[in-house]
């Protein structure tokens, strides 16, 4: 069964880059341009896992996670803040809402690809004879 | 990692950098409303580095070091007050966050130079712009040829990019700079909010403070692409 992600981003290239670096694996990666479409897809699909932005226009990450820790539904999807907002205060206080990890921004893929192994399994798409 | 991770252990392992002691020093003088200017000169006088920072912001006219009118760190801040301090503690981490953001995202090793050993981008080119606004108010502009643009969306997508692609390259990439400069103000007590960055297209190259604010201009080199980086800073109000 291919995991799940579902990437939160309103850059639509932070959105690229989550789908290429998962596609080597069996992974389907759905995508949400900000927080209001990120509960509607999660509750609609369920994902293994959500990968979210903060700042976004619409309704920003925090405002997201609140919400979904709210959701008995979807209080238990695990969620990896990656965010250009590194702030101590800012940290601390996400910390305080349940996320599973967070990654700043700029960041490369294999960091992503390390952080995400550890919450969703990971599995490699056979290679083509 | 636990569901509830401390922002501790998310600090520990994600590796967040702190300022050199010298800037964080001078950026908590700066956040104080009360701070003696004699206290920050002392900050500045023992870095090499920010002392011709300093003096290139107090003498914006001048093309290389003989046509300064000002010649003393005391001078500079008494002709620029608490205001060019600022602009001074805040493009240090600036400065760290354009290198960071292209090492990571593009692979690309800048190096910060005058921005007169760069040559001027004439004719239309391509700014990303991020305000902040708070105890510290102002913009920070990258600017980029639309070759280089280009060039840097190309790298990101794997494939040249379509105008609006390239907009959103530019965008985020403003976006991380920004960002990651911000929370360095506000783990220094500068706290501040962002705009969502804005990419605009422009003739006008010329650096332009507000009127009583003060403005930075940094070049920055590497093997396949320049970039000039500016900062605005408003009026400081404290």
């Amino acid at each position: 069964m291919p995991a799940k992600i579902l990437s939160v981003d309103d850059s639509k290239t932070i959105r690229m880059i989550v789908k290429r670096t998962f596609a080597p694996y069996e992974a389907t990666v759905l995508e949400a341009g900000n927080g209001e479409e990120g509960l509607a897809t999660a509750a609609a699909e369920k994902p293994d896992l959500i990968i979210l932005d903060i700042t976004m226009p619409v309704m920003d990450g925090v405002t997201m996670l609140g919400k979904l820790k709210e959701d008995p539904e979807l209080k238990g999807i695990p969620v990896i803040m990656l965010t250009a907002e590194s702030g101590r205060e800012n940290v601390t206080f996400i910390a305080k809402l349940g996320v599973r990890d967070y990654l700043v921004k700029p960041f490369k893929d294999e960091q992503l690809i390390e952080k995400v192994s550890r919450v969703v399994t990971l599995t490699p798409k056979a290679v083509a004879a | 990692m636990s569901e509830n991770a401390t922002a501790k252990q998310i600090a520990t392992t994600n590796g967040f950098e702190d300022l050199p002691a010298n800037v964080r020093s001078l950026t908590d003088l700066v956040s104080r409303q009360d701070a003696p200017l004699q206290d920050i000169a002392k900050i500045i006088c023992g870095d090499a580095n920010l002392t011709r920072r300093l003096l290139e912001a107090a003498n914006p006219r001048a093309t290389c070091e003989e046509d300064y009118t000002i010649t003393t760190v005391d001078g500079a801040l008494m002709r620029s007050g608490i205001g060019g301090a600022l602009l001074l503690a805040i493009t240090d981490p600036l400065i760290r966050a354009v290198k960071r953001t292209f090492q990571t995202m593009l692979a690309i090793d800048f190096t910060d130079v005058a921005p007169g050993i760069l040559p001027t981008l004439d004719g239309e080119h391509v700014i990303g712009e991020v305000a902040f606004a708070g105890k510290a108010t102002g913009c920070v502009n990258l600017r980029l040829s639309p070759a280089a643009a280009i060039a840097a969306a190309t790298t990101i997508m794997g494939f040249p990019p379509a105008a609006e692609d390239l907009n959103d390259v530019i965008g985020e990439l403003s976006n991380m700079v920004v960002g990651n400069f911000k929370s360095n103000l506000c783990d220094a007590g500068l706290n501040c909010k962002l705009s969502p960055p804005k990419i605009m297209r422009t003739n006008e190259f010329k650096l332009r403070a507000a009127d009583g604010g003060f403005a930075q201009r940094t070049g920055f080199h590497s093997a396949g692409v320049d970039m000039f980086v500016d900062i605005l800073v408003n009026p400081w109000t404290g």
